[in-house]
């Protein structure tokens, strides 16, 4: 396994934006897009706030110029949106010139449309259509089936870490030789499912999500979908193409402490960016930036919050969670935050952690909270997921 | 390193018996396996409260990992599983929670067990195991696969040792057979003899 692995392209959809450049208007004009739910009817709808981005299922399928007859779940259509994008950016006509695949990350697949038309299936038929869209890996294929790639599909879900994961498989198939250029990332929309699963497991705020403070409340559920496109060496060299940034390193690592919670010492987070470091060859030194899981969570934060002190000492650098602004998108959390990491180093700016207010008693962290310029060279992105899933990205400067 | 790897340790826990190496050293006639799996557990001496918090598909490939595992050193061993019903046991007992509507009562602490590879969590927990950890389903036993998959992690540096098995559990049907491969031992860690430890 050799050679560098070369990020060419990003598109993006949150509820800061849909665009690449919408999403860094609102990270450096302090435009949070945290909002009461629209599109779904909830008994929760006035206890919660959402990161809901504010265009209906309708309205998608005639952007996408779908027939009557479709059976896309709002995740594969989002999932659709941002992978177009980012092929778009890369500048890649021919989609199947060379030996390229897509890994996508999902949490809730078509989950959205089984909870609106589970009860029907057995007597409209009309609905049916939507039994097929609801595994995880119907939402990549659609995607591949709209990009027209012919190449490997695949699929993965592991919670909150899911897209990171995705990204880090990518550039392992590149790395190895197997894929030439692969689509990375992922998509997940708000459903019921996950509204009521975090209601229950009562890490829900009700208010604006507050990460790393002292009184925070829990996260605020968000919808997104971003996808990279990786490229080898070889194929860049040989398309003189440019580079938007390098995914220099990656780590995953579990923390065997519980099936869902994280451990309070941090123990998977710390071995994650440890293995990162070493894929990359650079020191905890050498990172300028970290963008932070930073959920809000009491968990989380406590947790990531340990582990950064572990890995850095007393030199933690600038840090933030940009959670405040899309809330926490699950399967999509770590693609749209790797979005967010090269605009960080392309733009030299860590984006600021709204809504901080009280230092955490438990350390001496505290993250950067109005926005702010400095020489960018190397970001480090965290995301954790449930059953202590740990996984840390390294994003460097072209 | 691509040099040859051997099956160190092996067990099998079925019908009610347990054998280490392919010695009887257990054996509970006539308890269902609840009973059979409590006094297994108490007879290896394991204080793990825990343990009583799991479902039967962890439970067995706890007690059987136990085995294997309990006084060695576990630094860097991967957990390599397999079946051919997934949890489906957990999983019909959870749906049976929630088909009701008046009787319904869906618990956390029986969702949490409607994966397979939940028991390799329980596992890693138990022994801090920080490292690769894989569940295949497959239609029945494959040795080939546990054959290359597990030399695959040991060239490439990943693990030191693999911990694989074969846990199966179904309305009340269970096999386990789980063994452990590293650089030493005398048996060698082919198809054939994963399948002649297998139906031995």
């Amino acid at each position: 396994m050799s050679g560098r692995v070369a990020i060419t392209g990003m598109g993006i959809i949150s509820s800061i934006g849909t665009s690449v450049e919408e999403s860094f208007n609102a990270l450096i004009h302090n435009k949070p897009g945290i909002t009461a739910i629209e599109n779904i009817q909830t008994i929760h709808a006035n206890a919660i706030k959402v990161g809901e981005i504010k265009k209906t299922n309708t309205e998608m399928e005639q952007e996408l110029g779908l027939d009557a007859d479709n059976n896309y779940s709002r995740t594969a259509m989002l999932g659709v949106l941002a992978a177009k994008q980012a092929v778009q950016n890369a500048g890649i006509n021919n989609i199947n010139e060379y030996n390229t695949g897509i890994i996508s990350a999902t949490s809730v697949g078509g989950m959205d449309m089984t909870e609106k038309f589970f009860y029907d299936y057995f007597d409209k038929e009309e609905s049916r259509k939507y039994i097929d869209s609801h595994d995880a890996g119907d939402s990549t294929h659609k995607i591949a089936e709209q990009l027209g790639l012919k190449g490997m599909v695949t699929t993965i879900s592991t919670a909150c870490s899911s897209a990171a994961n995705a990204i880090m498989l990518g550039a392992r198939l590149i790395k190895a030789g197997k894929l030439d250029r692969v689509i990375v990332g992922g998509t997940d929309a708000l459903s019921k499912f996950t509204i009521n699963g975090f209601k229950t497991l009562m890490i829900l705020s009700d208010t604006y999500n507050t990460p790393f403070d002292n009184n925070r409340k829990g996260l605020n559920l968000g919808e997104a979908a971003a996808f990279l496109v990786l490229e080898s060496d070889e194929v860049v060299k040989k398309q003189n193409k440019k580079v938007l940034a390098y995914l220099s390193g990656y780590g995953n690592a579990n923390d065997a402490y519980h099936q869902t919670a994280s451990s309070e010492n941090g123990e998977g987070a710390y071995l994650a960016m440890e293995k990162a470091f070493k894929v990359s060859g650079l020191k905890p030194q050498d990172i300028d930036y970290i963008n932070a899981h930073g959920t809000a969570t009491p968990n989380n934060d406590l947790s990531e919050g340990r582990a950064l002190i572990r890995t850095f000492g007393t030199n933690v650098p600038h840090f933030s969670s940009t959670k405040p602004f899309t809330g926490h998108t699950l399967a999509a959390a770590a693609a749209i935050e790797a979005v967010f990491s090269v605009l960080a180093l392309q733009h030299n700016k860590v984006f600021p952690n709204l809504n901080y207010k009280t230092k955490m008693e438990e350390f001496d962290l505290v993250p950067q909270t109005v926005l702010m310029e400095k020489e960018i060279n190397h970001v480090l992105s965290n995301s954790f997921g449930f059953g202590g899933n740990c996984s840390t990205l390294l994003f460097s400067k072209s | 390193m691509t040099g040859k790897q051997y099956i160190s340790g092996y067990c099998s826990i079925e019908n009610n018996t347990v054998k280490l190496n392919g010695q009887e050293i257990f054996n509970v006639p006539d308890a269902a396996f609840a009973e059979f799996a409590k006094q297994l557990y108490r007879d290896m001496e394991t204080d793990y409260p825990k343990f009583f918090k799991m479902d039967n598909l962890s439970k067995l490939s706890f007690l059987a990992a136990e085995l294997l595992l309990k006084d060695g050193d576990n630094e860097n061993t991967a957990l390599l599983f397999a079946n051919a019903s997934s949890s489906l046991d957990t999983d019909v007992k959870f749906n049976d929670s929630i088909s009701d509507k008046d009787n319904y009562f869906p618990s956390p602490a029986v969702f949490v067990y409607t994966l397979p590879n939940i028991c390799l969590g329980e596992i890693s927990i138990k022994h801090k195991l920080y490292t690769e950890n894989s569940f295949f389903i497959f239609d029945t036993f494959n040795p080939e696969f546990f054959a290359n998959y597990a030399a695959v992690l040991l060239n490439t540096d990943k693990a030191a040792k693999v911990l694989c098995g074969w846990v199966e559990f179904l309305n009340d049907e269970y096999r386990a057979f789980v063994y452990l491969v590293s650089v030493n031992g005398t048996i060698e860690h082919t198809p054939q003899n994963i399948q002649t430890l297998y139906l031995s």
